[in-house]
């Protein structure tokens, strides 16, 4: 079995869609077991290095490692619980072919051994983006897409810069060869290339202060892209990024810079979620302030902190998901996303699923999100950076005030309508909202498996 | 006289030069103008000038087109004498996704213009939070 199996059959289901254009729904369920049964006979043989076509310095190269592995799998998942989702909708040529084209994408972008194969795999998502963004044809998603475009644009031309000094001043692509010969080249060129690749990933990652656009990208774009920007799309680029940054063994002064940023993002946007009247827009800050967390531990380079981060990928994923979805439900029946609305509905379900949403985002047992921020928060109190450890918790009481104050509408004196959720729909966002309650109750298996990403993650360029 | 001219460091400066002077027009244009399309322009001239850059410093005046000599199935000649032919490559690749997206963003903006009658950066207020 080849790695490239991982990228090719998502395009090529994308390139068949005129053959099946009746069964588009279901032939994305089967596409992404296939995927998840593919990714997972790869795990006996970590890590794996293939050469595509031909064997040299030249080839493309996919390089598997228990961190680039686990991501690609988490996409995987993640695809698939959406592609279930849309078991209710009707065939979507333009979901199914973008949603592909954006899974091909991604998992190339973490299965990628060479910067340039990086790059393109960036583009790629970045395009299947613009479209995502642009689906509801209308003006704020146009707005939005053009939005996106020049930011995306500015992205890609840092990273190609980085690219560009890297291959002047080394003679390599390949991350293994670059990783060896960084720290050769003069410090100001270094600089450089590190500057450039925060900007470029730094804007794709959402990170502070160059995600001022991602507020609006997700609020002109529909819940379901909104929902896989978030748990899809930023968590590639945190990945690639930070791969970078260990493989290349950079200086602790740049980590500290990325510290200070992470923190300045988790505060920045959490604060900034409180005025919003807009659900999307709460949910788009909240998934800054988590990414900013990420960053922030990310950074460390400590194996506690960074099982933490990663337990906290995987749930923030499957929540933001969870979340999103459940919100696109009420825009399909209100036409909008204003807070109002949670004023309007009557449903059970969907109370309940935002609630297990929003108490785990938030920390609070027995769900997931609380496990992940109680490893990340022992990993710091064992190096004694007790500071952080207040910000983090006096932070999350303003995000707990927001997503309270969302909750408490429910309750307020107006009229309700129900709102009628299709089976598919209430099991597959019933199956999120219970594996988020089971990673709470039981995290053992899944802190084991972000304990072996994170000390793959430290072992830098020893990986690749 | 003109020996200076012929000279890959004399050239790799011009090019340096050149290309940042035009980056800079780029930059300056992406954030001052107002049109889209112009915007779009911008985005292009300063992929352009870094395509100018790389392919400019990997140019020496000395070396040769890559192109091997094949007699039978054997490569008999690959010497140090030829050029680098990843660069160029490269920058095809990339002008080819440049292009894509390029014109993928041209046709966001004619569709919102379509809707709107307005490709103004300024005057795109959707997005824009209604306060209740």
């Amino acid at each position: 079995m080849s790695l490239v199996y991982l990228v090719v059959l998502p395009l090529l289901a994308s390139f068949l869609t005129p053959l099946f254009k009746n069964y588009l729904k279901y032939i994305s369920v089967i596409l992404n077991l296939a995927l998840l049964y593919t990714v997972f006979s790869f795990y006996g043989s970590l890590p794996l290095v293939e050469n595509i076509g031909f064997d040299s310095s030249l080839s493309i190269s996919f390089v598997a490692t228990s961190g680039s592995l686990f991501f690609a799998t988490l996409f995987i998942v993640v695809s698939l619980l959406f592609s279930l989702y849309n078991l209710a909708n009707q065939n979507n040529k333009a979901i199914f072919i973008v949603t592909n084209m954006l899974l091909a994408s991604v998992i190339g972008l973490v299965l990628s051994g060479d910067i340039f194969n990086i790059y393109i795999f960036f583009e790629l998502a970045s395009i299947s983006a613009y479209i995502l963004t642009s689906l509801n044809k209308d003006k704020k998603a146009y707005s939005a897409a053009i939005r996106y475009m020049i930011i995306g644009g500015v992205a890609s031309i840092f990273l190609l810069l980085a690219i560009v000094l890297i291959y002047l001043n080394i003679g390599s692509l390949r991350l293994e060869t670059i990783a060896l010969n960084f720290n050769t080249i003069d410090l100001k060129i270094q600089f450089l290339v590190l500057l450039s690749l925060f900007i470029g990933f730094g804007i794709k990652a959402e990170i502070s202060p160059l995600n001022f656009w991602v507020v609006d990208i997700y609020s002109g774009s529909s819940s379901k892209a909104a929902a896989l920007f978030s748990s899809i799309l930023s968590k590639s680029y945190i990945f690639v990024f930070f791969n970078i940054a260990y493989i290349l063994n950079i200086e602790p002064i740049y980590f500290n810079f990325l510290v200070f940023i992470g923190v300045l993002s988790f505060v920045v946007a959490e604060i900034s979620a409180l005025s919003c009247q807009e659900t999307k827009r709460i949910f788009a800050y909240s998934t800054l302030g988590q990414i900013g967390i990420l960053f922030l531990a990310f950074s460390y380079g400590d194996i506690d902190i960074l099982t933490g981060a990663i337990f906290l990928v995987a749930i923030h994923s499957i929540s933001k998901l969870m979340l999103f979805l459940s919100l696109d439900i009420l825009e399909n029946h209100f036409g909008s996303t204003s807070i109002d609305i949670f004023k309007k509905f009557n449903s059970l379900f969907l109370t309940t699923i935002f609630a297990i949403g929003f108490l785990s985002l938030l920390g609070i047992p027995p769900f997931g999100g609380f496990i992940a921020k109680l490893t990340i928060l022992k990993g710091f109190a064992s190096i004694e950076q007790y500071s952080i450890i207040a910000i983090i918790l006096i932070i999350s009481v303003v995000e707990a005030v927001y997503f309270f104050r969302l909750l408490g509408y429910r309750y307020e004196n107006q009229a309700k309508e129900d709102i009628k959720i299709p089976l598919v729909q209430k099991l597959s966002l019933g199956f999120i909202a219970i594996t988020i309650f089971y990673l709470g109750v039981y995290p053992d298996w899944l802190l084991d498996i972000s304990h072996f990403v994170a000390s793959s993650f430290l072992k830098g360029v020893a990986n690749v | 006289m003109f020996d200076i001219f012929n000279e890959t460091s004399f050239l790799h400066t011009i090019i340096t030069i050149g290309s940042f002077i035009i980056f800079g027009i780029a930059i300056v244009g992406v954030l001052t103008r107002k049109n889209l399309f112009k915007i779009f322009l911008s985005l292009s001239i300063a992929e352009a000038s870094l395509f100018l850059y790389f392919i400019g410093n990997h140019f020496e005046v000395s070396k040769i087109a890559p192109i091997a000599n094949i007699a039978g199935d054997n490569i008999t000649t690959f010497s140090s004498s030829m050029a680098d032919p990843v660069p160029q490559a490269m920058i095809l690749t990339t002008i080819v996704i440049a292009i894509a997206i390029l014109a993928l963003g041209l046709t966001f903006v004619t569709s919102y213009y379509k809707l709107t009658n307005n490709i103004d950066i300024d005057k795109m207020d959707e997005l824009k939070e209604v306060k209740s």
